[in-house]
């Protein structure tokens, strides 16, 4: 037994999706320890709410609520499990734009940007051009490909300031996101005419995209229900009530076509030599400044496709005014990246465990007194730790050896790049800080 | 010297995943000593003195100190028992000042704070005596290779170490840095320091060791007194059949011009005026190997950049009849293969494995890809057909990750995949550097094999033994310009080494004829 552990343990894979599982596990712990002390520090809560507070932590995704005695009740929830898949739609976009740009030696941190140009350009065209100009679903598609290209678009600029100036991604990236933030801000703030006033309870929002720009009686209006929505593809049969959509499906597809892209492709083989060894990629005559814009604006493009894909539902409106913050969904990104160590096909998982543990903090918000902020807790705890199943990963390594005396695997390579191990590094000392406060 | 003996590992094995790396070597280091240990790549000689060095535990056997047992878990305890080392790449912090670096680790402090004017003289003092120049001041970074292993040198005589470890520190070195060196270690050894000395260059090993411990395989071969062998029956041992020291070929029977420079400069990098290259005109024929000589850091490098198209240059370079100034490296790469200096930085992308490695200019080709999808089966049965062929050796064959590969064998992939490209043109700079005697003999052979094929070779090589046995034309070079074109067969070292001191030169840039 112990041997079959040891031969399992040093498989590389095995150590990987280990050291994800072990951050993901100490999340949910720190989490759950969370619960306890606000339970016991306040007063409305007693041991009862504590026990459902954890149980709804670990397993919120399968609750359906309270029966009549006011005991929680489990059981398949497809609204839930629907709007888990929903919400990880963009996200494993993101994830995807993340994981790309990893894997040739770039650190995306971009995506918010990139995000938010795909969401301006999506939203421009789907509300811009009027609802009877051509069919529906070639305006679904165009709105579609132009957040694609926006993103693509604001993804090269640190390419190409990479490429040619040599300055570091991360950046360009941090500078073009504030950039992105003010132009969204401003367009929508000097175009108005998408800006909603039909649902007069709302302001600073967007229409939704199943708003349709229509001629009535010689004036421009938007028409609800003469808009554009993704199909739902049958998901919502399956998951009644919930607000998935085709997208879903197409996030998968996407990441299957990441997969085979850097894989089994010569492009993706070229954009790996020029992230592992930029100098040996150039000796051997491939174009590394081309390969760097190319790789950026493969990040960007998934990040628009995230963007369109979240606002083409056609149930979710854009909040335009956000010159001041940037959209959450770009920069879980990374998490989601980090915990699939950057596979493609892992980040499908990754982006929906991200997102099951936002509908947890729903559920937890609206069956006990607790406030959904606990899982934003332990999203930050695992966020943390993913950068660090990196050294998860060393430190199973070095057990793994201990038990065997392995072989120093020649040090594994300079991961992805080069940001997240010197953060990784230097953040050591400060977790196990926050570990022991959180026991003591 | 006959002393005692002051370190002895007994018995000593350890044991890798797959590979015995140190099958039972007993070695014995007496004080006062310059004793050399010899092996090709992987025959465990680095193993073994990381062993001693405190960083691997062996699975059997015993190290004893002056005849007591000692144990040595980490380099702390080595350095506590006056043990040091030499590295073969510098463990040196670039951005740091040569006394920073030599005194990190064993400060002297005042209630904290650094006493630095101590340290000084004490360093001051030590270089002084053993006739070791550095610049205490300069930056790690700016300084040349040879006072970097000065500044090694200096750290483990500051640690007052008695047992001194030298992991091929003559590698990088220049012909007049070796010497320096040689000197050094015999003056060490006159005080009774002890010095272990890893190399496989036998014209060293002869010159300074008094005696020597040949691995190979892990294994023990035999300790001899350098006095009662030579040459030929040290390498036999190390590599176990008889070795070819002498290139043999026959005469070189140039034909057309495949290589034609005129007018090459290199601007250099960073402030200085001067072009690293200039005016460069030679030509290279078919069936020939003409090789660029010079002490390290004359423009051969920036050359070759220039040439290959890694850096830009100015003036005509027209290969096989097409003018090339201006391409790209991918075009140049079209009737030219490039072994490069470095192999790590230019020749391998090291986190890929042996097999990607290998068609790292391939892939485009239709052989190995269709409609943009690379066919990992014709991939992966041309890198068995290479690793076949040019008797590659790694863990896992053609998925070997190559940074985990011995630089022996990455440099023999590098050679499989330039010369399997098949070009007119064969560029190698400094092919053999770091290889072990088996190694050298088998690429020299076949950079001999391409000759007769018909290849013209270009060959950038610091080694003089090198350049007189493998070329058939020298050209000089001198800051940045051929001060000579010699024929191997009617030159000396000595005129070599006059022309490549700069004290000799030719007039009119066209010597003799090929």
């Amino acid at each position: 037994m112990r041997r079959k552990t040891g031969t399992l343990l040093e498989r590389e894979g095995t150590r990987t999706v280990a050291a994800s599982l072990i951050s993901i596990l100490i999340g949910l712990v720190v989490g759950s320890i969370l619960i306890v002390i606000v339970g016991l520090i306040s007063p409305n809560l007693g041991p009862s709410s504590i026990g459902d507070g954890i149980r709804l932590v670990l397993f919120g995704i399968v609750s359906t609520g309270r029966n009549a005695a006011g005991v929680l009740t489990w059981g398949f929830n497809p609204q839930n499990i629907g709007n888990m898949l929903f919400r990880a739609t963009p996200l494993i976009l993101t994830g995807l734009s993340v994981a790309v740009a990893f894997k040739t030696g770039l650190f995306n941190i971009g995506a918010p940007g990139q995000y938010l140009m795909g969401t301006m350009a999506t939203l421009a065209i789907a509300l811009g051009i009027p609802a009877n100009a051509m069919p529906k679903p070639l305006l679904w598609l165009l709105a579609f490909l132009g957040g694609i290209l926006a993103g693509a678009l604001w993804g090269c600029i640190p390419g190409i300031v990479k490429a040619f100036l040599n300055i570091n991604e991360v950046l360009a990236c941090i500078m073009t996101n504030w950039i992105a933030a003010n132009i969204v801000t401003w367009f929508f703030d000097a175009t108005k005419v998408f800006q909603n006033t039909v649902e007069n309870t709302k302001t600073s929002y967007i229409y939704k995209t199943t708003y349709g720009k229509t001629l009535v009686d010689g004036v421009w209006t938007y028409v609800e229900g003469n808009g554009v929505s993704t199909a739902k593809l049958g998901l919502d049969k399956l998951f009644p009530g919930s607000q998935v959509n085709g997208g879903f499906l197409i996030a998968i597809l996407f990441a299957v076509g990441v997969y085979i892209l850097m894989t089994k492709t010569t492009l993706g083989y070229q954009l790996k030599a020029c992230g592992a060894n930029r100098h040996s990629a150039r000796y051997a005559g491939i174009n590394d400044k081309r390969n760097i814009i190319l790789s950026m604006a493969i990040a960007g493009a998934l990040s628009g496709a995230g963007a369109a894909l979240y606002y083409l539902a056609g149930n979710t409106e854009f909040f335009w005014s956000t010159y001041q913050s940037l959209p959450a969904i770009g920069f879980n990104g990374i998490p989601v990246a980090l915990l699939a160590a950057n596979n493609p096909i892992a980040v499908v998982f990754t982006g929906i465990f991200m997102s099951m543990l936002n509908i947890v903090g729903q559920q937890l918000r609206n069956l006990t007194a607790y406030n959904e902020y606990i899982t934003d807790v332990i999203i930050s705890v695992i966020v943390y730790l993913s950068a660090f199943s990196l050294v998860i990963k060393m430190f199973l390594t070095r057990r793994s050896k201990k038990g065997k005396e392995t072989e120093p695997t020649p040090v594994k390579a300079a991961v992805p790049a080069a940001e997240p191990t010197a953060e990784t590094v230097t953040a050591e000392p400060e977790v196990e800080g926050e570990e022991g406060g959180d026991k003591a | 010297m006959e002393g005692e003996n002051i370190i002895e590992m007994l018995h000593i094995t350890k044991e890798f995943p797959g590979i015995i790396a140190n099958d039972d070597i007993t070695l014995q280091l007496r004080k006062g000593e310059i004793h050399a240990l010899l092996g090709e790549n992987g025959a465990g000689k680095s193993t073994l003195m990381s062993v001693l060095f405190g960083l691997y535990q062996p699975e059997k056997g015993i190290i004893k100190k002056n005849g007591e047992e000692v144990k040595i878990h980490s380099p702390n305890d080595a350095t506590a028992l006056g043990i040091g080392m030499v590295h073969q790449h510098f463990k040196l912090i670039d951005v740091f000042t040569v006394l920073d670096n030599i005194v990190l680790g064993a400060e002297t402090t005042k209630l904290g704070f650094l006493q630095k004017k101590e340290a000084r003289k004490k360093v001051e003092e030590l270089s002084q005596r053993y006739g070791m120049k550095v610049d205490l001041d300069a930056k790690v970074e700016d300084i040349t290779v040879g006072m970097q292993q000065r500044v090694e040198i200096l750290k483990m005589l500051y640690r007052d170490n008695e047992i001194l470890i030298f992991d091929e520190p003559t590698a990088v070195l220049t012909p007049q840095e070796i010497d320096e060196l040689m000197a050094t270690m015999k003056e060490f050894a006159k005080e009774g320091k002890s010095i272990l000395f890893i190399s496989h260059k036998l014209n060293e090993i002869m010159a300074v060791a008094d005696r020597v411990t040949v691995l190979r395989k892990g294994k023990l071969v035999g300790t001899v007194n350098t006095k009662d062998t030579d040459k030929q029956s040290l390498s036999n041992m190390m590599v176990g059949r008889p070795v070819q020291l002498e290139v043999h070929k026959e005469p070189a029977k140039p034909g057309e011009v495949v290589l034609d420079v005129e007018g090459f400069s290199v601007p250099a990098k960073g402030h200085h005026k001067k072009d690293a290259v200039r005016d460069v005109s030679f030509q290279v024929r078919s069936g020939e190997i003409v090789c660029i000589a010079g002490i390290d850091g004359n423009g051969q490098t920036e050359f070759i950049h220039g040439l290959t198209g890694l850096d830009k240059a100015a003036g005509k370079v027209k290969l096989c009849g097409r003018d090339i100034s201006h391409a790209s490296i991918r075009e140049r790469g079209e009737n030219m293969s490039h072994i490069p200096e470095d192999r790590h930085k230019h020749g391998l992308v090291l986190d890929f494995t042996l097999e990607q490695n290998l068609v790292l200019q391939r892939f485009r080709e239709t052989e190995f890809q269709h409609g943009g999808f690379i066919d990992q089966k014709a991939v992966r049965q041309y890198a068995e057909k290479l690793i076949d062929q040019y008797d590659v050796r790694s863990g896992q064959g053609p998925v070997t990750v190559a940074r985990s590969m011995s630089g022996g064998n990455q440099q023999k992939a590098i050679i499989a995949r330039e010369v399997d490209r098949n070009k007119p043109l064969v560029v190698a700079v400094q092919p053999t550097r770091g290889l072990d005697v088996g190694a050298i003999e088998y690429i020299h052979a076949q950079l001999v094999k391409e000759r007769d094929a018909g290849k013209a070779i270009l060959l950038v090589s610091l080694e003089l033994d090198e350049v007189m046995s493998l070329s058939d034309r020298i050209l000089v070079m001198y800051e940045g310009e051929i001060v000579g074109e010699l024929d191997p067969k009617e030159t000396t070292v000595q005129e070599l080494g006059l022309y490549m001191a700069g004290a000799k030169r030719m007039n009119g840039k066209e010597g003799e004829s090929a």
